[in-house]
């Protein structure tokens, strides 16, 4: 099968939806025909479709996404570009008092299939406000579904079900797995919500990770290999709706669980992922379960300083072992 | 060498037992494999063996006293050695509460299904931990100790009913079972010639003996015997679902034509499930054909409550001394089960006798 | 300008401004009853604004709402009954009592809900703007929001996307003076928001927001505007709320004579003498309005208390479409 990047697999799930729907428009800070993205995703979009499908905005995250939603509640599909996770906070009413709540609040009278694109993750040593993971923030909210693709696969599949869906998706992307390459079939195809993927099948210890941290569960689980521990890699790819069947029939084959995410640790996907497993699947644990996230500090500049507090394969390595 | 006695686990959940009795006491010589303890679980009072020869040098737990499984009981040695560190031997106390045990949920769930107690169970996990795994190991040793059940068939039904009776006729009429040689070559012919079965013909020739030995066509009703006026023989057929006993009826007085037709549409329907209450109700004496499977002679169980039953043996040929002279001659051997309280052995074995002289005589008695 | 006006749409005008008064005097009413759960924003003083604005919209045109916003869904053609019945909780309501008074919507006359947040529906109103642009319709958006809102981000950042993107929207201010408590002049160093429109390259304009005549004309003009393509308008409507911000609030901290000046400048009192003045109606065809007017308030009064309250499970549903 062909190769493509992630990046490359987000701009062909914009570029095929478009091309389907004219509903289907983009808005966003540079995301137009002189940048085409801050990470290139769009690049190229607005040659095709226009200006006016492909919309740069003024630096307003507020208006973007409050935009979106009026634009969403009467027959368009928008998908709204935020240009770094860290900048959804600007945008918040708008995404948890309005978009989450509209269907609800009116009775079920509107619809709002709205996505918000948006990359998280630490990485690049762009400090504090350029590199948080903040998906928990989403995933409280009722009303919203929450996407983490970790590869071009999915990153395209979970797009396109994210734009003909009739809710508002957060759309999670990750700056490191822009350029990643992975298979990705030339055929139509899409990916369901809530339903996880194993990336890779073990006996010993189930690793539930998201985005980036999917990889490096991946490398930790090729390094037990090595010392007989054999790991599964269960991926939710949507933490909303989260894909708990899979992640419990993972842990009733092997009694252990390690969660793996880039967030803060405190009230993050780790711990609710952990709660969920120690909740209903208490009695299939052999081990206590593990939490592999960031300390809860902001992300810090310095080179050594942000390696320190990102979850790396050593860590994820050393959780496994622990109870192994 | 110093061998210890300790307290065996008797069944998947035992938990402690009581030692009931010693039949040693100290200084005692016991051979490996000879009883010295009664112990007492839950369940049932065994005997423990010694596991090694030698002179029980120590008693460590008192008759009455409960232990754990696994405590030392009793220590025993070679003659002449000594015990040197019997402070390692120290008596184990009567069981105690037993404390928070470390066990992972799975391991916790696992013992619950097995309905173990958790406790009894080695840990293998950080700090003693015990872990799926450990449990799942415990049961299968556990296994070796009790046969591993293959499949589990419920006593339902069918099979229930036959369980029951037969078990109430095995416990309440003390059985009593005679064996006799019957010489089958006139029955051959007889057999050969009309085309009917040796069952029929035996059926005929019990039916006639019984009126003459009437005593055999009885059943007990608590303090009374009473003798049946029918003669109803009935025929036990081996069916897929299981034992039926249809009933010929007046079977003295049906022809021996008459007697195989109907054992044929008996067995038929017995074997199509398609007989009805009346057919399997009223018998007074049952025959029972195991010959067909190579059986010689058994032991069998009266159909209540009924006093007797006749088991039917295979027909063979063997070397038979007539009148000084070796002949090979068709044989088999009759066996009757009797109530003894209904029956004494005297007259069962003259009823026995009569059914093998018609059998014998077949050709000359009326057919 | 009103001799411009057919009688007929006149005589709508006011029938609307009444029904909005006398309902909001009914919801009144109805809490000191106890029968409305929560908490009330009466419209009331501000009835001319609404009816001023929406008088120039057709059905399939937008309107964006406040936590005030009884006399926008009535107004906009909203149903009485289901309204009154949202109002109260009922499983009648608007949106099977999920929203309550601050959250009222019927999208099938294009009232796109109300949302509690101040300044929370100026950008919805943009991207139902954006989405006419898009959908290339000749529909119209009304954003209603307060001079408080004024204040808030959402403010200048819809405007300005909505001029740079020259959007059909017609920006209503509603400054009734008060953000709560906060008097204007606590709030902003400018007397009016209107004067704000000149940092986004739109016209700004100020009208006296209880004169539905002065009100309909400028968003007339406002609507031509946006048609030609030319983009949004911000309208000022000086307006004064007759009651407290909320059911619990006394309004002590109004100054003395500041609310008789105002009740004398009622708009619907205002209208009524001009109705009269230019013999547009008679004494007796307004005591029939009114009459008509009652019953209407009454029957939906009836239909709301009657109506049940949604079944408990009822507030698992709707979370996603």
């Amino acid at each position: 099968m062909r190769k493509i990047t992630y990046r490359e697999a987000l701009r062909e799930a914009l570029r095929e939806e478009m091309r389907r729907d004219p509903s289907v428009f983009l808005l966003g800070e540079d995301i137009g025909r002189y940048w085409g993205g801050a990470f290139k995703v769009t690049d190229g979009l607005a040659e095709e479709f226009g200006d006016e499908r492909v919309r740069d905005t003024p630096i307003s995250e507020s208006a973007i996404i409050g935009t979106a939603v009026g634009a969403a509640i009467t027959g368009m599909r928008p998908v709204a570009e935020i240009m770094f996770g860290d900048l959804t906070a600007l945008a918040m009413d708008q995404i948890a008092n309005q978009a989450a709540k509209i269907c609800y609040m009116f009775g079920g009278q509107a619809k709002c299939p709205l996505v918000i694109r948006t990359p998280f993750g630490a990485g690049v040593n762009i400090a504090s406000h350029h590199s948080q993971s903040l998906e928990a923030w989403f995933m409280h909210v009722p009303g919203i579904n929450v996407a983490v693709p970790s590869t071009p696969n999915d990153a395209k599949g979970l797009l396109k079900t994210a734009i003909r869906g009739e809710n508002p998706v957060f759309f999670c992307e990750h700056k490191l797995l822009y350029p990643i390459e992975g298979e990705v079939p030339e055929e139509e195809y899409t990916i369901p919500f809530g339903v996880a993927d194993v990336k890779r099948e073990g006996a010993d210890v189930t690793i539930v990770a998201t985005l980036f941290m999917v990889h490096k569960a991946l490398n930790a689980a090729a390094h037990l290999e090595k010392e007989d521990i054999s790991v599964e890699v269960v991926d939710p790819r949507t933490l909303t709706p989260l894909d708990k069947q899979a992640m419990m029939k993972s842990v009733k084959k092997t009694g252990r669980i390690v969660v793996v995410s880039e967030d803060c640790k405190t009230a993050g996907v780790s711990a609710e992922i952990a709660a969920i497993i120690a909740e209903e699947a208490i009695d299939y644990l052999d081990a206590p379960i593990k939490r592999v996230a960031e300390p809860d500090t902001p992300i810090p500049f310095s080179p050594p300083l942000e390696r320190y507090v990102i979850p790396d394969e050593k860590a994820i390595i050393k959780a496994v072992k622990e109870i192994a | 060498m110093v061998t210890t006695v300790v307290m065996p686990r008797l069944s998947l959940t035992m938990k402690e037992g009581t030692v009931g009795k010693w039949y040693k006491k100290e200084g005692d010589n016991v051979e490996k494999g000879e009883p010295i303890a009664e112990v007492i679980s839950e369940k049932a009072t065994y005997d423990l063996e010694a596991p090694a020869a030698g002179i029980l040098r120590k008693i460590m737990v008192e008759e009455g006293v409960d232990a754990l499984v696994n405590a030392v009981l009793a220590v025993i040695t070679a003659p002449d050695e000594k015990l040197e560190t019997e402070i390692a031997f120290e008596a184990p106390q009567a069981v105690k509460e037993t404390e928070k045990v470390l066990a992972s949920p799975a391991a916790k769930r696992l013992a619950r299904e097995y309905e173990i107690d958790i406790s009894i169970v080695k840990g293998s996990g950080p700090e003693g931990r015990i872990v799926e795994e450990d449990v799942r190991r415990f049961v299968e040793q556990s296994q070796m100790i009790s046969p591993k059940v293959k499949e589990t068939i419920p006593l339902s039904g069918f099979r229930k009913t036959s369980a029951d009776r037969v078990s109430t006729s095995f416990r309440t009429a003390p059985h009593s079972t005679i064996m006799m040689e019957v010489n089958v070559s006139e029955a051959t012919e007889l057999h050969k010639k009309l085309e009917v079965s040796y069952t029929a013909i035996i059926v005929k020739a019990v039916a006639k003996a019984l009126l003459e030995h009437p005593i055999l066509n009885s059943t007990l009703d608590g303090s009374e015997i009473k003798l049946f006026e029918d003669v109803n023989i009935g025929i036990a057929v081996a069916t897929n679902y299981g034992l039926v006993v249809p009933v010929i009826k007046n079977a003295d007085k049906k022809s021996l034509k008459e007697i195989e037709t109907s054992i044929k549409e008996l067995s038929e329907k017995a074997r199509g499930g398609k007989l009805t209450k009346d057919e399997v109700a009223g018998g007074t004496f049952t025959i029972t054909n195991l010959g067909m499977y190579g059986v010689d002679f058994f032991t069998p169980i009266i159909n209540p409550p009924e006093g007797a039953i006749l088991g039917v043996g295979r027909i063979t040929q063997k070397p038979i001394i007539v009148d000084g002279k070796i002949e090979a001659e068709l044989v088999m051997i009759l066996s009757l089960s009797y109530d003894h309280r209904v029956v004494d052995g005297a007259p069962a074995a003259e009823f026995l006798r009569n059914v093998k002289g018609k059998i014998e005589k077949t050709l000359d008695s009326e057919v | 300008m009103a001799q411009n006006l057919e009688r007929e749409k006149l005589i709508g005008m006011y029938r609307k401004m009444l029904e909005i008064r006398l309902f909001e005097e009914k919801v009144f009413e109805l809490y000191g009853q106890n029968l409305v759960p929560g908490t009330i924003h009466l419209y009331a003083g501000q009835e001319a604004i609404a009816v001023g604005v929406c008088s120039n919209l057709g059905k399939d045109d937008y309107i964006t709402s406040t936590h005030r916003g009884h006399g926008h869904c009535i107004a906009k053609g909203a149903d009485l009954k289901r309204t009154m019945a949202e109002i109260l909780g009922k499983e009648t309501g608007y949106c099977k009592g999920k929203g309550g008074s601050m959250h009222i919507a019927d999208f099938n006359i294009g009232m796109l809900g109300a949302t509690a947040v101040v300044g929370a529906g100026l950008p919805i109103a943009v991207g139902a703007g954006l989405s006419i642009k898009l959908r290339k319709t000749d529909q119209i958006v009304a954003c209603f929001f307060g001079e408080g809102a004024s204040n808030q981000g959402t403010f200048h950042e819809s405007i300005n996307l909505a001029s740079t993107w020259k959007l059909p929207v017609i920006f209503v201010c509603e400054n009734n003076l008060y953000a709560m408590g906060t008097r204007q002049s606590i709030a902003m160093n400018v007397e009016n928001i209107a004067d704000r429109a000149v940092a986004y390259g739109i016209p700004g304009v100020v009208v006296d927001g209880n004169d539905v005549l002065a009100v309909y004309e400028a968003v007339q003009k406002g609507v031509e505007r946006a048609k030609k393509g030319e983009g949004p308008t911000l309208i000022e409507c000086k307006t004064y709320r007759q009651k407290g911000h909320s059911r619990v609030d006394p309004a002590k901290y109004r100054p003395k004579g500041e609310v008789e000046e105002w009740l004398a400048r009622d708009p619907i009192k205002r209208l009524k003498e001009k109705l009269l003045q230019t013999n547009t109606l008679t004494k007796t065809e307004i005591q029939r309005i009114e009459k008509e007017v009652v019953t209407k308030i009454e029957e939906a009064v009836k239909f709301a208390i009657e109506s049940p309250y949604p079944s408990s499970e009822e507030a698992l549903e709707d979370v996603y479409a």
